[in-house]
């Protein structure tokens, strides 16, 4: 046989086609060589149709059946027509798939996403295995582009409007039991029989349509009707994405549009419209974060030789907020986690919040409830160390106050084995110092969540100057274990992630100050695509613990985070934003905001300025490019890469725009320069002196990313 | 056959509270496995070096039918340890632990968690004899005629349910429940009314006393309860610090209605609870660098008349000193199940009395219970009874409070629905 990626066989008058043939990757994609290998099989099977039984799909591959075009075909496409070509290309093989006069069967065990589906959906029977590793979908919006092999076209016919749109405008994916309630998978099996079950589906006629199948239908497959749910949709998307983003909407587009098309000149509008995205600025901003977070899985710092400890149970230090997220997390990775406090109230306070990210879990049927049961049970919260033998990983997270948490750590080290590692979770006080407190610093290291840690994908992990690299490279592969993303970075005043986010937060003070309004400083955040305005975020923050951060950075950084004077100001008066319900927006019980704060407006100068949202925008983010200028230079973190990284899943920069440093570099440096130096003269010398790193980039003509690669 | 010694590593219990209050969310298992995680984690003992969990547990939750090996899991323990469950009615925690000390002193294993849960509020209601027949031929039918010909024989009474919970608490072969049992015992005895209700208040007093003095603090781990387990039950929910002796005599006999002595308020109530003790021999103790609070030195368990179950400890007791040759006064600690105060009071009566114990088979009288030792913390007419545990519960209070007050011998005794009593004895290496 003269495939290389693809096996054909043909047995008692069945062809079998099988993907992952001779694979070493992990995951099989489709490149050039497997669609033109597909290509051909698919012609040599339709000359021999007449004496075939029927065609089945299947993958040799554990776990994978097809996970889509590769990505960096896709990313390496330059030109509109180049990318629409690619997906004809690929649409031809597919339609070929459809003629055939046999019945055709695919066999879907593990990954079946993007292409994967639309190959699968071009067949005219799916059946799936039960496997939790089985999941099916059509990711492709969250990359910025359209499913470019007819998706769009055959999953409405499959599974009606409605689902089809829900599917493909957010990328998710279902397991196998849903994808068959939804009537996209026509049975399950377990993976060992899913082949030997193919065949029954070969003279399988078409399935019987139930009554409320037959009445759904008929609502929903007329023109009124789609008309009627496209405009929902749309109008859905539009407040979902504050119209941010093209490519849901560019979906809609060709999906709307093409309600009456036939199948050729749908398919052309599929193709087109995918060109258009695939070389889009947003698709490659995408893509681009899409390589970063592949690339961050792999642990790339410097590595010992002893062997890694074993993180196998774990244990949170202090109850609160952070402490019982740490708990959940731990939780939730199968660590039995112990929760220590000082007082039965505080590990109640830990108790509830891993209770209620349990109890999200169970809501969206994540979990069951026996797991729920079984998951926040494994949290043992304690007032002793007693236990604390057996845990392999501590996580600190008491108050932020030096004597103390060295006082913690200087005592939990009496506590556990010679293996455990000991960490903490400050968010702005030196490593380096804490280190000091132990015994053995070498298995010490600082590895700071973001609020809430359910939600935030980011974790910092500071070494110090005694950190063992077994010590960072097993924190890595714990922090990757836990899904999240892990950033090494080195101790300096508010780390990374902090430390940018300091002079936007800072920035609104001082635009307050000059006159501002609160509402907008944060519109002109949020028409950035910012989740969140600098207010609303300080009010998320803490006011108290946003001016204790800033004190900090202050006198870590000198006068460049000279702190805005409004702050204290709140937090003086006691409006320390939502966990007292009044910051600068008013909460209610449920920490829902309910309206702006009347007595904060009082506060805030009588002369009213107001300003064009470009400046306003330039006057926040402008520092912060300087800030991660000033980063790089002090070797916090090495690429600008890393820096964007943590910004989108820290603060959750908006994705659409690549990354902080991305942006700075397809604005032009030389013109952020030169609006630095504007400012610097009209509004404030220091807070707006340009960092020497982002200057010699300007005068060597190069970019944070060319810099830093 | 050389016995070798078995050690009590360390007891835990959960706090337990009157059923259908605090602990009534909590599946059975789920009152052991974190007992039983914690008493691991706290020591050198690889989770994959545990031979055996042995649980005591009544009524068996139709979802767990081996609650012993669920708690095993659940606990986080290998997958490799064995696990059962065992019944012995009232004394199915001490069953357990009596199993632990016997496969540890003859050699067969080196370390084992015993003890035993009960969820009383958990205890189903079930469909009676013709409601389950009227199912099965419902299932067996074939036609829809069929189907509607054994619909049409239901009759309203079949859904009048069986409680499970009561039908345990009656004596099968008797036919007397248990307060009926102590009932005879009250007659037969003459033991008033009123030293059954100051004996009930004694015990209330005591216990709260005990909560106050934070004196269950190293016997009881708290446990996560509520709808979304998100707060920590700490102390016993049951106790009164308003019990006064005229309160109790207010209430109304429970078991005989018209001319009883027994009540709610001089028994114990249905209770929620687990509790859970590490064995170990001196072997492991050795290669573990364990450091135990106790030994056991032995235990014995006994029948009598059914009609007559509340003199179990008496026979049990009597059992186990002879094998022992220990005495009454050798004893600093008396944990007594406090099932019914009558019943504790004929035990006693029958110690001093050699006439009263020769009914009972017991050739002698072994002198008296000093009462200033008995129960010092309280008995199950305040801190509760759950069935499964109590055994278990006991012998891991009484080693608490030997510890604190250096003594030496303690002894734990229980009467046993039935007809039987059980009784353990350990000594305290903590001096």
């Amino acid at each position: 046989m003269a495939n290389t990626k693809i096996s054909l066989e043909y047995k008692d008058n069945i062809a079998y086609v099988g993907f992952g043939y001779n694979s070493e990757k992990s995951m099989t994609t489709l490149d050039v060589a497997t669609m033109t290998e597909l290509l051909s099989i698919v012609e040599e099977i339709q000359e021999k149709a007449s004496g075939l039984k029927g065609v089945i799909f299947h993958s040799h591959k554990k776990d994978c059946f097809l996970a889509g075009a590769d990505i960096n075909l896709i990313s390496s496409m330059t030109t509109e027509s180049e990318a629409a070509d690619k997906a004809e290309q690929g649409q031809n093989v597919y339609n070929k798939i459809e003629d055939l006069p046999i019945p055709t069967v695919v066999c879907v065990d593990g990954v079946c996403l993007g292409g994967g589906l639309e190959l699968s959906l071009a067949c005219k029977t799916i059946i799936a295995s039960n496997s939790p590793k089985t999941t099916i979908g059509l990711p492709e919006v969250k990359l910025g582009l359209i499913p470019g092999f007819g998706g769009t076209y055959r999953l409405p016919k499959k599974i009606g409007l409605p689902n089809a749109l829900d599917m493909i405008l957010t990328g998710k994916t279902l397991r196998a039991d849903k994808a068959k309630r939804m009537g996209l998978v026509a049975e399950v099996y377990p993976k060992e029989n899913l082949l030997a079950m193919a065949q029954k589906f070969f003279d399988m006629k078409a399935p019987h349509h139930t009554l409320k199948e037959s009445v759904k239908e008929l609502a929903t497959e007329n023109f009124v009707t789609r008309k009627i749910i496209f405009q929902k949709v749309r109008e859905s998307v539009l407040k979902k994405t504050n119209g941010f983003y093209q490519a849901p909407l560019k979906i809609l587009d060709v999906m709307d549009s093409g309600m009456m098309k036939g199948r050729t000149s749908y398919l052309a509008s599929e193709a087109q419209a995918f060109g258009e995205l695939a070389i889009s600025e947003q698709s490659k901003n995408l893509q681009h974060i899409y390589f970063m977070s592949e690339a961050v899985k792999k642990y790339t710092g410097p590595k010992g030789t002893k062997p890694l400890p074993e993180l196998n149970r774990g244990a949170a230090l202090g109850a609160g907020t952070m402490g019982g997220g740490i708990a959940w997390l731990m939780a939730d990775a199968g660590m039995s986690p112990i929760m220590k406090d000082l007082t039965v109230d505080a590990l109640n306070l830990g108790l509830k919040q891993s209770s209620q990210n349990f109890a999200g879990a169970l809501k969206r049927k994540k979990i069951s409830p026996d797991e729920f049961e079984r998951k926040q049970r494994s949290i043992t919260a304690q007032l002793d160390y007693s236990g604390f033998q057996k845990v392999d990983l501590v996580i600190e997270a008491v108050v932020e106050n030096m004597d103390i948490k060295k006082k913690v750590f200087a005592e939990t080290e009496k506590n556990v084995h010679r293996e455990c590692l000991l960490t903490s979770n400050t968010s702005s006080l030196s490593v380096e110092e804490m280190s000091k407190a132990l015994e053995f610093p070498g298995r010490f290291a600082g590895l700071h969540f973001f609020n809430p840690v359910h939600l935030m994908p980011l974790v910092e992990i500071i070494v110090h100057s005694k950190v063992e690299p077994e010590t960072v490279e097993a924190l890595y592969k714990w922090v990757l274990k836990t899904k999240k993303t892990p950033v090494v970075v080195k101790d300096g005043p508010g780390f990374l992630v902090n430390r940018i986010l300091m002079p936007y937060l800072n920035e609104a003070g001082y635009l307050l100050e000059e006159g501002v309004s609160v509402k907008d400083i944060d519109q002109a955040a949020l028409n950035f695509g910012m989740p969140m305005g600098p207010c609303r975020l300080l009010d998320e923050v803490g006011i108290d613990v946003a001016v204790k951060v800033a004190k900090v950075m202050y006198e870590g950084l000198g006068e460049r985070a000279h702190p805005s004077k409004f702050s204290s100001k709140l937090a003086e008066k006691n409006f320390l934003g939502k966990k007292n319900s009044k910051g600068f927006y008013l909460y209610d019980e449920k920490g829902k905001v309910t309206g702006p704060n009347a007595e904060v407006e009082e506060l805030l100068p009588k002369d009213k300025k107001k300003m064009s949202e470009t400046d306003l925008q330039l006057r926040l983010f402008l520092p912060m490019i300087n800030e991660a200028a000033a980063i790089l230079k002090d070797g916090i973190v090495n690429t600008a890469g890393e820096i964007d990284l943590g910004l989108i899943f820290g603060i959750g920069f908006p994705p659409f725009r690549g990354g902080l440093l991305r942006y700075a570099d397809s604005e032009g440096l030389d013109k952020i320069l030169a609006a630095l130096n504007n400012f610097s003269e009209t509004v404030d010398k220091e807070r707006y002196r340009p960092s020497a790193y982002l200057e010699n980039l300007v005068e060597s003509k190069t970019t944070f990313y060319e810099k830093t690669r | 056959m050389s016995m070798r010694d078995v050690y009590i590593v360390d007891g835990k219990r959960t706090p337990q509270a009157k059923a259908g209050l605090d602990l009534k969310d909590v599946q059975a298992p789920y009152l052991g496995a974190y007992l039983v995680k914690h008493l691991i984690d706290n020591t050198e003992i690889p989770t994959n070096m545990v031979d055996e969990v042995i649980m005591g547990n009544t009524g068996n939750p139709a979802k767990y039918p081996n609650i012993g090996r669920v708690i095993a899991l659940e606990a986080g323990l290998h997958k490799k340890t064995s696990g059962y469950t065992v019944h012995r009615n009232c004394a199915s925690g001490m069953e357990a632990v009596s199993q632990a000390f016997l496969k540890i002193a003859c050699g067969r294993s080196d370390v084992i968690v015993a003890g035993g849960v009960e969820s009383m509020s958990q205890m189903p209601l079930i469909y009676n004899k013709e409601m389950t027949a009227l199912f099965a031929k419902l299932m067996k039918a074939k036609s829809m005629g069929e189907k509607l010909s054994a619909l049409s024989s239901f009759r309203p009474n079949y859904l009048t349910p069986i409680i499970a919970i009561e039908q345990g608490l009656t004596d099968p072969f008797c036919g007397l429940n248990m307060g009926q049992t102590v009932e005879l015992l009250a007659r037969e005895f003459k033991i008033t009314r009123e030293e059954q209700d100051i004996f009930a208040n004694t015990s209330h007093q005591k216990a709260v006393a005990a909560i106050k003095a934070g004196k269950f603090k190293d016997e009881i781990l708290p446990i996560a309860v509520g709808g979304t387990l998100n707060k920590l039950l700490v102390d016993d929910v049951g106790p009164r610090d308003n019990s006064t002796v005229e309160g109790l005599a207010k209430m109304k006999p429970y078991f005989d209605k018209k001319s009883g002595t027994v009540t709610v308020g001089n028994s114990c109530p249905i209770t929620d609870g687990g509790s859970a003790l590490l064995f170990a021999s001196e072997d492991a103790v050795k290669k573990y660098n364990l450091k135990p609070i106790a030994k056991m030195t032995d235990y014995h368990f006994h029948g009598l008349e059914p009609e007559r179950m509340g003199m179990g400890p008496l026979v049990a007791m009597d059992g186990v000193m002879r094998r022992t040759n220990l005495t009454l006064s050798d004893f600093d600690l008396f944990e007594l199940n406090e099932a019914f105060a009558a019943q504790i009071l004929a035990v006693n009566m029958a110690f001093k009395d050699k006439s009263i114990a020769a009914r009972f088979d017991v050739d002698k009288a072994w002198g008296e219970i000093d009462f200033s030792k008995l129960n010092v913390n309280g008995g199950a007419i305040a801190l509760g009874h759950p069935v499964g545990s109590t055994g278990a519960r006991l012998i891991v209070t009484l080693a608490h409070e030997l510890k604190k007050r250096k003594g030496k011998y303690g002894i734990a005794s229980l009467c046993i629905g039935g007809g039987q009593g059980g009784a353990v004895i350990i000594e305290n290496l903590v001096r």
